[in-house]
């Protein structure tokens, strides 16, 4: 979550000469990740992004004690200033207005009330408006400012009522069924999930969302008298469960989700009375109600010296250390090189193991002072069979004749998965539904949407297919890298002769691999399995002597009749004694050119000799094809 | 004619053209004759000189072009068809290299996942944000006993356990790369997307060699100047925890509109969580490691300073945007 803290604010508990620039590259590098920090009128106001576990960082106060600890190691003297009130209820109040408050230890932690007789609501002083308004929060009115003041400057969310909508006095916390209606102070309607916390009057009315948002029936208006303010720290996973569900995101629901520290309840709660006295004139009118199910047991961790150096990579002395912790506000105590740190009750969610103090000594000691050094010791042994570089490989082969690589996703609509795709719970929408098992409708669709190209072009790409391997599903798909790709506006015979080039690279003489090249639509598409293709390519090839004596080579031009298949024409020359080679050169027509290579491994072909092959071979593709020769 | 060079052709023009040549000498030689015919004899005299002037210019461009034909050098050539590898396999081969050449072995592991190797094993705890289906994909059938729900992968980090169990003995110098999945697709989010992730685990790995290994994987990948700095952050995986910034490359560390005050964040790291290694097996007390993931896309837009308005077109297939590459 990011939050935005006021410079002046900060200074009420933070009493430094250190420059705003300072303090946010200080706190960036050894705590809160400070974003930017910008002038308002007279005021600096820190964007702050709070990580989900240091809560206890998203308040004024949180901020001020941070920086307390990290400025100094930067040479920047600085002091963290906060006292806890302490105010004396009135012994007459306590009879006056009684509340009747119903929980339990599995809704929250604790839950703190009063009422409080307020003369008039009205606006806030200008100087809460402007340190509201740096904050990102709206003004509305003297009695809510302050809970939101109090929520920004100590980080516990607080709420008021007008006590007197509540008219059974009762608040009661329960979960709510499935279908249950509220409407929020800002008018808005929801109909709940069910299992949410919510507060209701014993009548079944619904008067609060606690720890989200305020309902219409029980808010706070130009008319109210008398309120109740209200804190409860409520369970941070049904919290969000809820904001989540309704979509709405208040900055309290935002740190009640994270586990706010169940101590500071009392702390906001002295905060706000004193503010409302102070402010609004308001005046105590019943008991304090204080409701704590779980207060928070005391942790000790234990950690080595040696255990903190050699995780950090250098040696930091012991009294460094302890003066790091004891500014964190941990209580440290060191004997024979261990330190036993019992936890501060704000840190409690997020301190548990001899590595989250590393973590502290080694932010606060300042990452930056840390030099920079590659590991030492053996290496690794290397994968006997890996598959990365005949990967490259051949994604080089293919863009090197024009081929152009594509990344298509492979969540696909339902039409394009394919039989038996996995399909996600929770896609983002129905046409990235389905895991494909096929690259096949995916190149087609992507050659098609190129359709305004006129030349020629070759997509390729290399990507899992997902297969489920079974009916009862209970095993991962089978995750098969495949290399597919299409043609367009492309003839026959060049991309057929990119894939005969492929395989010549490959040294795979297997001819049934070019089979794989099937026209769709107009379109020439290939796929192969990558796997296949790696156990069957060769790197490197037997050497074959040079041939001693040279060969003959002549074209010979073949007419044929009717439709032939010229690649057995070709394979049955080829078959011919002393044929060597055979290409073909050239068609026109129904005339086929071949070049014909004549050559024996022991002498030099004469004349005679080649008459006698070429005899054969005219005589092979008459009987076999009926192919006349042309003169 | 029969002459050979521009020299020759010269000296014949002297021969017969020049002050004392032949046919000049018959012009000054018509005014012995007779009145009658003078008319008719310069007529054939300057016929002549323009016959031989003609020939000898003949010769001359006839030498020329033999001796050196005729070449324009500014005629476009014929192209072979130009071939283009997509941005994200030319980042992941030059990533890849700079790991290989420190020790690590390139792997790579599921992209479809038990959330026991995408959470649990990772050190989630049962109700995490990262784990509720408004984040991560769940794919529809009946979770695993053992292993949970079955996912897509979020992140390279799944194949930490993986390799741990894989290896089984430190040390472990990993870099898996793969895709990952997320549930958002926004102007800087596609919900396909490629993670490396690098590993290390060994006897006394520290937060001093992390710091080494980003170095210098920022100084080979991204070049020589670019630097490298921790932030405190949290990760469940590790701890500590860190965010890595580089310095801006459009500014070059001094602050500018593009980064935040000279830096850009590169990703996240950290110290490998003890419960991490026990979940693979490894010896915690005997062993430490660190880790770190991030975004493949997001390196090579910083490393070569391409500006894509909109990652979602890296994985569109128009050509008029995979030609450029």
């Amino acid at each position: 979550m990011d939050i935005k803290i006021s410079h002046n604010w900060l200074k009420d508990f933070l009493k430094t000469s250190a420059k705003p620039e300072k303090i946010a590259e200080c706190l960036a590098l050894s705590g809160p990740s400070v974003e930017r920090v910008h002038k308002i009128n007279d005021d600096y106001v820190y964007d702050i992004e709070i990580t989900t576990n240091r809560v206890d960082t998203a308040s004024i106060i949180g901020i001020a004690r941070e920086a307390s600890a990290i400025l100094p190691q930067y040479g920047i003297k600085a002091n963290f200033k906060f006292e806890i009130l302490n105010f004396k209820p009135n012994p007459k109040s306590q009879k006056l207005n009684k509340l009747f408050i119903k929980t339990n230890s599995r809704l929250n932690k604790r839950v703190m009330a009063v009422v409080i007789e307020i003369p008039k609501v009205e606006k806030s002083p200008t100087w809460m408006k402007d340190r509201l308004e740096a904050s990102g929060v709206r003004s509305l009115n003297n009695v809510i400012d302050i809970t939101n003041y109090v929520m920004l400057e100590i980080g516990h969310p607080t709420h008021v009522f007008d006590f007197d909508k509540i008219v059974t006095r009762k608040l009661i916390f329960r979960l709510s069924r499935h279908g249950e209606e509220l409407t929020t102070f800002d008018n808005k309607t929801y109909k709940l999930f069910g299992n949410d916390i919510v507060i209701e009057d014993g009548n079944g009315e619904i008067i609060d969302l606690p720890g989200i948002m305020g309902t219409k029936n029980s808010v706070v208006g130009p008319e109210t008298k008398k309120i109740i303010f209200f804190i409860d720290n409520n369970d941070p996973i049904l919290m969000r469960k809820t904001s989540l569900n309704l979509g709405i995101r208040t900055l309290a629901v935002q740190l009640n989700e994270k586990g706010v520290d169940p101590e500071l309840v009392a702390s906001a709660f002295a905060r706000g009375v004193e503010l409302y006295q102070n402010l609004c004139r308001g005046k105590i009118v019943s008991k304090i109600y204080d409701i704590y199910h779980n207060k928070p047991k005391i942790k000790i961790i234990h950690v080595s010296l040696d255990f903190i150096n050699s995780r950090i990579g250098v040696d930091i002395p012991a009294i460094k250390v302890k003066d790091i912790l004891t500014a964190l506000e941990f209580k440290v105590s060191l004997i024979r090189n261990t330190f036993s740190l019992t936890v501060p009750s704000f840190r409690l969610n997020d301190i548990d193991i001899p590595e989250d103090i590393v973590e502290e000594i080694a932010r606060i000691y300042g990452y930056h002072n840390l030099p920079s050094k590659l590991m030492k010791g053996a290496l690794p042994e290397k994968l006997t069979d890996s598959p990365f570089q005949f990967e490259q490989k051949i994604k080089n082969y293919l863009s090197g004749w024009g081929g152009i690589e594509v990344y298509n996703y492979s969540l696909v609509s339902k039409d394009m998965a394919g039989n038996g795709a996995l399909k996600l719970k929770n896609p983002l929408g129905s046409d990235s539904e389905y895991l494909r098992t096929s690259l096949k409708p995916s190149l087609i669709a992507a050659a098609k949407q190129n359709s305004g190209q006129k030349d020629a072009f070759h997509l390729f790409e290399m990507a899992n297919i997902y297969l489920s391997l079974d009916s009862a599903r209970d095993k991962l798909p089978e995750e098969k890298m495949v290399l597919a790709g299409i043609f367009a506006n492309q003839d026959y015979r060049l991309a057929k002769g990119i894939l005969e080039a492929f395989f010549e690279k490959l040294h795979i003489s297997d001819p049934k691999f070019l089979d794989n090249l099937i026209s769709v639509d107009g379109l020439y598409y290939y796929e192969f399995e990558v796997e296949k293709l790696r156990q069957m390519h060769k790197d490197f090839v037997a050497f074959k002597p040079i041939p001693t004596y040279p060969a003959q080579i002549e074209d010979i031009t073949f007419e044929f009749v009717g439709e032939t298949k010229i690649g057995q024409v070709l394979q049955s020359i080829e078959q011919v004694p002393w044929v060597n080679q055979v290409e073909l050169v050239d068609i026109f027509k129904n005339a086929y050119t071949f070049r014909i290579w004549y050559q024996h491994p022991k002498k030099t072909l004469t004349d005679k000799d080649v008459e006698k092959i070429r005899e054969k071979i005219i005589l092979t593709v008459k009987k076999k094809f009926g192919g006349l020769v042309n003169n | 004619m029969e002459a050979k060079t521009d020299v020759d052709l010269d000296q014949i023009q002297i021969e017969y053209l020049g002050r004392n040549g032949y046919l000049t000498q018959e012009i000054k030689n018509i005014s012995r004759l007779h009145k009658d015919d003078r008319k008719g004899a310069g007529i054939i005299i300057n016929e002549a000189k323009k016959i031989v002037l003609d020939m000898i210019v003949a010769r001359k461009n006839q030498l020329k072009d033999s001796s050196k034909e005729w070449f324009d050098k500014t005629i476009p050539g014929i192209k072979p068809s130009v071939g283009h590898l997509h941005l994200v396999t030319q980042a992941i081969a030059e990533i890849a290299d700079v790991f290989e050449k420190i020790g690590f072995v390139r792997v790579r592991y599921p992209e479809v996942e038990w959330d026991y190797f995408a959470f649990g094993a990772l050190n989630f705890p049962e109700v995490h944000p990262a784990r509720d289906d408004w984040e991560t994909f769940f794919v529809d059938v009946n979770p695993d006993k053992k292993y949970g729900p079955m996912v897509l992968t979020p992140h390279t980090s799944s194949g930490q356990v993986r390799e741990m169990k894989r290896v089984g003995k430190p040390p472990i110098r990993m870099v898996n790369i793969a895709k990952c999945y997320r549930r958002q697709s926004d102007i800087s989010h596609t919900q396909m997307f490629h993670q490396f992730e690098g590993l290390v685990i060994d006897e006394n790995i520290s937060v001093v060699n992390l710091k080494g290994t980003l170095d210098y994987f920022a100084r080979n990948f991204f070049g020589d100047t670019r630097k490298t700095r921790l932030r405190p952050y949290n990760f469940r995986f590790t701890e500590p925890s860190f965010e890595v910034d580089i310095t801006c490359d459009i500014c070059n560390g001094v602050g500018c509109r593009l980064c935040k005050a000279g830096w850009l964040e590169l990703g996240g790291a950290g110290m490998v969580h003890p419960n991490v290694l026990k979940a693979g097996g490894i010896d915690n007390k005997k062993y430490s490691g660190f880790a770190f993931g991030w975004g493949v896309e997001r390196a090579i837009m910083m490393k070569s300073g391409i500006n894509i308005p909109d990652l979602r077109l890296l994985y569109s297939p128009d050509l008029r945007f995979l030609i450029q590459f």
